[in-house]
């Protein structure tokens, strides 16, 4: 249950440059790195990328450890991704693998590890961002330098606390499904124990969600009138200088695979 | 703080959207400020739905959340308009401040200054006010943490605490109190139950309180009121004389009144065959953890019942589980005894889910995890039937069960629309179901009112009788003296002693 | 557009003052039908005209896209003019909360099934599009928030929400989750909002499901296989298609209603609906 507790982890440095930054602005750099990423499918320009993000990794605080522990995860959407691509993508140039209908080229190759490499360079600073972003200063954030409608965010911010009550109640359904005699099936049985079992879990969700809201509600949440803040979330010049860091890791990737020559727009382009 | 208003209702009812039935209707009341009243009435009385009315919390419209009847009113406005108004002045000041009962579900943020400050944000208290603010709420409370300490592993006393310093901050006129100690364990319930009392001593504010447990709050009112569901008010006077004169009716409506004992003690048990037995048991809640308690050696036999007691969070409910094989132990092992296993391995923890019910019933301190269908009926149906009974015997032991727990006319309602009683009478109903000879119980009597508590008592003592063998956690010390042949504390990490019953 | 009533979802005033304005639909003015106009005259010519097969997008040719192009066009029309002349109900506190709640337990299902997808995929491997069969489950969120909540706006936040919750959680995908989450929910509430708000039944729940299947077919297809063959990316876009129709349409659907049978949706307007109890 320890890992369903979002927030910053107690072994990241609370003095690095990225965990002082405001969430605004990490968001800003991921979201730059992706778009720019997105541009292209080639091993270099995600290569760099993912090497430069690495290279950064001091700038967040996060120990090497738990940005491995936290961050593996993404290999298993990366790794499968790029060789499904090698073995199924449009083939290319000398065929370094044959089996059948299916062959591995070289242009599918290079294709397949430009795919991996990008679903990790894209994933990485998500992950990064999450681990040196405490949930409350997200939401603040969001609605106050980002305007975003305030009692949506707080509302799901609210709600995100019950996260780790519902993952306990989550476990006290499984217990519960065994003592009433399930769970022994085979797959299909077990898939609708499953259904079952969150069926439960949405319905004592939303019982408990109509409490939240009457506490809030009673608390003054969406009354009308100003809400003042009690933790100021403001943008500073560090800010400024990250946003830019994100920016500059994106051009020089992109640099390097134009230089190199791999690098193609594939959003539009000829047939 | 502001001045307390008046509340007057006149012919006032709700009925929420989607249902018939009005939760409550033909209120008529008036509190005067400073006044101390406590509602009594059977579940179902709408109470609950007359405190949220007072709150300003319901909304008749052609956009809300049900349909209103006659008027709420504080000092002449209209309970919802009060509220709004008194958010929208802008001196955090609220016109009435709510606290319900179950703690998990009321802190609204992850960090307890956070969480207490909201209010005082909504209000559009300034900034560089707030902070002072929060901490004198904390003090008032009597809650000593950081301003930045998670919410997430306050006990639920401390959370029900904070959750009354996220109320007092804003220094309402009015404090309207919903089962505040419903879901705590004794200390943490006298604990919340002494801050109301002081709050209200020095700020003078009109306080309405339901609460089932008469004794704990019968010194702090002045006035008690009776609601009935869909007849109003039926009692209304000074405390002494409207307990005097409707003690049998309100005993009768499970509403606990001071001096009564719903039982005497059962006779002792006869010599015990072993039905269970730990040796040197360790159990955890998280395997990544030590155990939280281990070297446990306690024994469940026939015909007897085993306590488990001890402060919240101790383990008892921990330990339940490795008894019931709904948990594999960290460290040593439950036996069944043969008779018990009747052929399946020695060790619960590894028998099938459908061995497993044949053998120990397990009843959960919230009735609903276990619900898995969508009717009464098919609730009960479903143990027998994953354990091969025949659909005859089935259908005769689902009548009998219905009958004998009062569940006979919701054999087709939806399990999570009956009551708190009702989904705890069905939740044992299901266990026993299937014929188990060994029931595990967790807090049974949590949150009931006494009706429901007198009866499972003499249902666990018919169980007893036939020769089942019960093991229960529980803080309910009325329930452990009326039922129990061997206490266990359990708490502070050590091994449980054993102590007298 | 002047006759039109300007939406706030975070209006600043207490319910009653903005009251939704009369029976529904009584506000509108020629600007929504111009615009819808606009939008279906558009995509006719698209449609005729064809794009030119010179160029291409991620890899396929415009002329592809030709009949989708067209589809969108009528179909951004058609939102705009009924998000317009709808009469949208304003956001109560219980439905935030209520679509927050939804969306932080629909979190917690992702997490669980992102974990069970990574071995299912890896046993469908043999063809790749059919891992699009398990897009549904992640498609859920949307119909269910939109049939609950019945609010304009309740398929994207809540689906958001979800998507959030799990990259914030941490799973295969990192923040990419969150941008799928917003667009996937944005296919569902195109055709809530098409439907005028109105219709909150099966044929709403199954078409919902198709509109964020198909969101996520194309982005799965474009950002995690662009180098797929066309007919590859067909069939994942069909079968995307096709789960969101089963898992997430009727899914929701039944889920919904088992909700208001649990008693589960009293304060929300979907409890309207539900079997008075």
């Amino acid at each position: 249950m320890s890992a369903l507790e979002l927030g910053v982890r107690d072994d990241v440095d609370p003095g690095a440059v990225l965990a002082r930054a405001n969430p605004v602005a990490k968001l800003a750099v991921a979201t730059v790195i992706a778009l720019g990423l997105l541009l292209s499918v080639d091993p270099v320009t995600a290569g760099v990328a993912l090497a430069l993000e690495l290279a950064c990794l001091p700038l967040t605080g996060v120990p090497l450890r738990g940005a491995w522990r936290r961050s593996w995860i993404l290999l298993l959407a990366a790794v499968p991704t790029g060789v499904l691509t090698a073995f199924f993508g449009v083939d290319d140039g000398a065929v370094l693998l044959g089996l059948g209908p299916v062959d591995v080229s070289a242009g599918s190759a290079s294709a397949g590890l430009g795919i991996t490499l990008r679903v990790l360079a894209i994933g990485l600073p998500g992950v990064l961002l999450v681990l040196s972003t405490d949930p409350t200063d997200l939401a603040d954030a969001l609605a106050q330098v980002l305007r975003l409608p305030h009692r949506f965010v707080l509302g799901a911010l609210a709600a995100t606390r019950l996260l780790g009550v519902m993952a306990g109640e989550w476990e006290q359904l499984t217990l519960a499904r065994r003592a009433r005699g399930l769970g022994d099936d085979g797959l299909l049985g077990r898939v609708g124990t499953f259904g079952g079992q969150a069926f439960a879990l949405l319905v004592l969700a939303l019982r408990r969600g109509g409490v939240l809201a009457t506490t809030m509600e009673s608390r003054g949440f969406g009354a009308g009138g100003e809400r003042t803040w009690a933790r100021p979330s403001r943008m500073s010049w560090l800010d400024v200088f990250v946003v830019m860091c994100g920016a500059a890791l994106t051009t020089t990737a992109t640099a390097v695979g134009i230089a190199v020559g791999t690098w193609e727009l594939v959003i539009v382009g000829s047939a | 703080m502001t001045s307390p208003p008046r509340i007057r209702a006149r012919g006032w009812g709700w009925r929420h959207g989607g249902r018939l039935a009005w939760a409550v209707r033909g209120v008529d009341l008036d509190v005067q400020p400073g006044e101390r009243v406590l509602l009594l009435g059977p579940s179902g009385a709408g109470k609950s739905t007359l405190l949220a009315g007072i709150a300003g919390l319901l909304d008749g419209s052609e956009n809300g959340t049900g349909e209103d009847e006659g008027e709420l009113t504080l000092d002449g406005a209209l309970a919802r308009d009060a509220r709004a108004r008194a958010v929208r002045r802008g001196r955090g000041e609220a016109a009435t401040g709510l606290l319900l009962q179950d703690p998990s579900a009321q802190t609204v943020l992850s960090r307890c200054g956070d969480d207490v400050a909201f209010g005082l944000e909504n209000h559009a208290v300034p900034a560089d006010q707030i902070w002072d603010r929060v901490r004198q709420a904390l003090d008032d409370v009597g809650l000593r943490v950081a301003l930045d300490r998670s919410t997430t592993h306050l006990s639920g006393g401390q959370r029900q605490r904070l959750a009354l310093a996220g109320v007092l901050a804003l220094r309402p006129g009015v404090l309207l109190l919903d089962e505040p100690t419903a879901m705590l364990d004794p200390p943490g319930a006298a604990q919340v139950r002494d801050v109301v009392a002081d709050v209200l001593a020095s700020s003078g504010a009109t306080c309405l309180v339901v609460e089932h447990r008469v004794e704990a709050w019968v010194d702090l009112v002045d006035r008690v009121v009776v609601l009935e569901p869909g007849g109003g008010v039926v009692a209304d006077g000074c405390t002494g004389a409207v307990l005097d004169r409707h003690s049998e009716a309100l005993a009768a409506q499970g509403v606990w009144a001071p001096g009564r004992q719903s039982r005497t003690p059962r006779r002792a048990a006869l010599p015990a065959d072993g039905l269970l037995t730990a040796r040197s048991l360790a159990v955890t809640r998280d395997t990544s953890r030590p155990p939280v308690l281990s070297e446990v050696d306690l024994e469940v036999g026939t015909g007897r019942c085993t306590a488990l007691v001890g402060p919240n969070g101790g383990g008892k409910s921990t330990l339940l589980l490795a008894l019931a094989g709904l948990s594999r132990p960290a460290a040593g092992e439950v036996l069944a005894d043969r008779a018990l296993a009747s052929g399946a391995s020695p060790n619960p923890h590894r028998w099938r889910p459908r061995e497993l019910v044949t053998r120990i019933g397990s009843v959960f301190q919230d009735p609903r995890h276990q619900f898995v269908t969508s009717t009464v009926r098919a609730e009960l149906t479903l143990g027998p039937r994953r354990a091969g009974v025949p659909e005859t015997d089935t259908t005769r032991r689902v009548d009998g069960l219905l009958e004998r727990l009062r569940l006979a006319a919701l054999a087709e309602a939806n399990p999570f629309t009956l009551s708190g009683g009702e989904q705890r009478r069905l939740s044992v109903a299901t266990a026993l179901a299937t014929a188990p000879r060994v029931l595990a119980l967790d807090e049974p009597t949590f949150g009931q009112d006494a009706r429901t508590w007198a009866e499972l008592v003499d249902m666990l003592a018919d169980l007893l009788e036939d020769g089942a063998g019960l093991v229960v956690a529980s803080h309910d010390e009325p329930f452990v003296a009326a039922l129990a042949d061997d206490v266990h504390r359990v708490g502070d990490g050590r091994a449980p002693r054993r102590v007298p019953a | 557009m002047s006759t039109t009533q300007h939406h706030d979802p975070d209006r600043e005033t207490p319910a009653q003052e903005v009251a939704p304005p009369g029976p529904p639909g009584r506000t509108a003015g020629r600007a929504p039908l111009l615009v819808a106009a606009v939008g279906v005259v558009a995509g006719v010519m698209v449609l005729l005209a064809g794009l030119p097969a010179s160029a291409s997008l991620f890899g396929t040719p415009l002329a592809d896209l030709t009949l989708p192009t067209a589809l969108l066009l009528v179909l951004a029309g058609v939102w705009v003019a009924g998000w317009t002349s709808s009469a949208r109900p304003p956001w109560r506190v219980v439905d935030i909360v209520t679509a927050s709640v939804l969306g932080v337990a629909c979190g917690l299902l992702f997490v669980v099934w992102n974990l069970s997808w990574a071995t299912l995929s890896n046993g469908l491997a043999f063809f790749p599009p059919l891992s699009a069969v398990a897009a549904g489950v992640w498609l859920l969120p949307a119909v269910l928030g939109g049939l609950v909540v019945r609010r304009p706006g309740a398929a994207v936040y809540t689906e958001l929400v979800a998507a959030t919750l799990s990259a914030l959680i941490g799973n295969q995908w990192g923040f990419a989750t969150v941008w799928y989450g917003l667009l996937e929910g944005l296919g569902a509430e195109i055709v809530f909002a098409v439907l005028l708000y109105r219709r909150w039944g099966l044929p709403s729940a199954l078409l919902a499901g198709a509109g964020a299947g198909v969101v996520v077919g194309l982005l799965d297809a474009f950002v995690y296989y662009p180098e797929f063959p066309p007919t590859y990316k067909l069939v994942y876009v069909g079968l995307a298609l096709l789960s969101g129709v089963v898992v997430a349409g009727v899914g929701g659907w039944a889920l919904t209603r088992a909700l208001g049978r649990a008693g589960a949706l009293a304060p929300l307007a979907s409890a309207r609906d539900a079997r008075r109890v």
